[in-house]
């Protein structure tokens, strides 16, 4: 990059099913807020604001416009970005380049969403290709069941296996202050859940949530002037993958795929050889089991085929040796405008060592944060708290 | 959430809006449908570059960049590569109403094709009795029902 960026505050909303307590603009301020203050900043420090959701999702548009208020946005620079899932990723892949670039040096970064406003699965329909099947789109469970059937089919995993990732998440989860689904469970209530779209269950997906995620970016002089625990982004990819031509229905596929390219090109500009011990943690984006186990073997962290053994053998719980998604990730809280963004601020927070109840018990130096989303596309962050590597 | 009182009263406002569209298939998509409704016929798109053969078929190729311009013919029948099935009562968006569950759904490669179909499979939804790697083959509606659409095809049928 031109010039290094570092994340010198973050802050989020508590995550649930219900805000109707609160109107978009005033819960997005929460998270502002949140940010703000944990930056020790105030508006006047900010030279842009980015703002994303998916908008369709709460059915109001020009969103940057009606959050003008709540977000500090008024009078500043700023843009609105909507990448779908991966959008919260965005914004933050944006707001470094603001920062990068010098043209700005403080840059506030917000993603949001609002779920119960709208009918998610009904917007949905709308990422598939309107005329080669779109009646059987509108819900992403029969996607990820695509998916985990080809899986176990090809790499002889189980059902318990993605039940397993399920626990994983919901007991992390209970450790976050900030999550939405906090369940105590044990793989055999993921078992006896109900079957949604075989093979995924009711706990297998992930759950529809209300909440914000805010950030502030930042150049080199002001994080090392004002903050005291910058957290540097040292590389972001982005890739897409073919749009409507389905070669990865089959998990066996070895066409090019999103998640490995983007991976592939962070791992190579920072001379990553071995991504497993490279990085103390990783927060991905799996709004499904099967999902998580697919990014264990796109991000290298095992060979292909082999995701299912990580989760087997307790290599990714929280006190693991590669702990994935200590936050309970996006399984435990999916406000989609946000979640990318959770992942990002998640690691972060795991660096400065201010994860809380969840904080991994070793010492974090390095992180990766992932998105997921649209019709499958990826932007992977890479996260340190050194320049030097 | 903190301020949030008992008997305080908040106010929610309904907006039921119905959204229609109009998608132009344009002259690839409508050559794909021409020939489903009027020959039962499935047709694919090769790359003059990577040689693969893709469907839906489409104008350029995303991996080569390139002019798609051969229209290759595919086979009726293909191999299951991935499958659900669905219990959960979802919303078809082209209708407005449920589907009806529960019911077996899967990705089907035509032979001769480098990429799938997703269709309902005409097969009892019990998940020990659908296997990836089954063999299905097409099953068209009857002509007088076809209309130019991916529902033209009624479903895929296992090949015994």
């Amino acid at each position: 990059m031109k010039r290094n960026v570092a994340i010198v505050g973050g802050g989020q909303t508590h995550h649930a099913a219900r805000r109707q307590d609160v109107s978009q603009p005033e819960m997005v301020n929460e998270a502002v807020l949140a940010a703000l203050k944990d930056a020790n900043m105030t508006m006047d420090d900010i030279d842009a604001v980015l703002l994303g959701n998916m908008e369709f999702f709460e059915g109001q548009h020009m969103t940057d416009c009606w959050l003008a208020d709540s977000t500090g946005a008024f009078g500043k620079p700023g843009l609105k970005i909507t990448t779908g899932g991966t959008v919260g990723a965005t914004i933050i892949a944006a707001g470094a380049h603001h920062v990068a670039s010098g043209l700005f040096d403080r840059v506030l970064c917000i993603g949001f969403e609002k779920q119960e406003e709208g009918d998610t699965n009904a917007i949905l329909s709308g990422v598939a290709h309107p005329l080669f099947g779109r009646s059987m789109a509108g819900a992403a469970m029969g996607f990820f069941a695509m998916l985990g059937s080809s899986y176990m089919a090809n790499f002889g995993a189980t059902e318990e296996h993605s039940a397993m990732v399920a626990v994983k998440a919901r007991q992390n989860a209970r450790k976050n202050e900030y999550a939405h689904l906090k369940l105590n469970i044990k793989i055999e209530d993921v078992m006896n859940s109900r079957m949604l779209a075989y093979p995924i269950r009711m706990l297998d997906m992930c759950p529809a949530s209300n909440g914000a995620c805010a950030m502030v970016l930042a150049d080199e002089k002001t994080a090392k002037d004002r903050c005291k625990k910058p957290v540097w982004l040292r590389a972001m990819e982005t890739a897409h993958n073919e749009q409507f031509v389905l070669e990865w229905r089959d998990t066996s596929s070895t066409a090019p795929k999103f998640s490995d390219v983007a991976a592939t090109r962070v791992y190579k500009k920072l001379g990553v050889k071995d991504p497993a011990s490279y990085y103390d943690v990783f927060e991905i984006y799996e709004p499904a089991t099967w999902a998580e186990i697919l990014w264990y073997e796109d991000l290298h962290l095992c060979k292909k085929g082999e995701g299912f053994k990580l989760i087997e053998k307790g290599i990714t719980e929280i006190d693991g040796s590669i702990p994935v998604n200590p936050s309970g990730g996006v399984l435990s809280t999916n406000c989609i405008g946000a979640s990318a963004m959770l992942r990002i601020w998640e690691a972060a927070l795991q660096i400065r060592g201010d994860a809380g109840g969840h904080q991994v018990p070793r010492d974090v130096h390095r992180a990766l944060a992932t998105g997921y989303g649209g019709t499958c596309w990826t932007v992977v962050t890479s996260l340190s708290d050194s320049l030097e590597d | 959430m903190s301020e949030q009182t008992v008997d305080q009263e908040y106010i929610h406002v309904p907006i039921l809006v119905d959204v229609p569209y109009r998608f132009d298939a344009g002259k690839y998509m409508t050559r794909f449908l021409v020939e489903l409704r009027d020959n039962e016929k499935i047709y694919g798109i090769k790359c003059p570059s990577c040689k693969r053969v893709m469907i839906p078929p489409r104008i350029v190729c995303a991996r080569c960049h390139v002019k798609c311009d051969e229209w290759v013919e595919l086979s009726n029948e293909g191999t299951l590569e991935a499958f659900t099935i669905m219990y959960f009562p979802m919303t078809d968006p082209t209708t407005g109403k449920p589907h009806d569950p529960p019911f077996s759904y899967g990705s089907v490669k035509l032979d001769g094709c480098d990429a799938p179909i997703d269709h309902m499979l005409n097969i009892e939804p019990d998940m020990s009795k659908i296997k990836v790697g089954m063999r299905f083959r097409v099953k068209f509606r009857p002509r007088e029902e076809r209309r130019g659409d991916l529902a033209d095809i009624e479903y895929f049928d296992p090949i015994e």
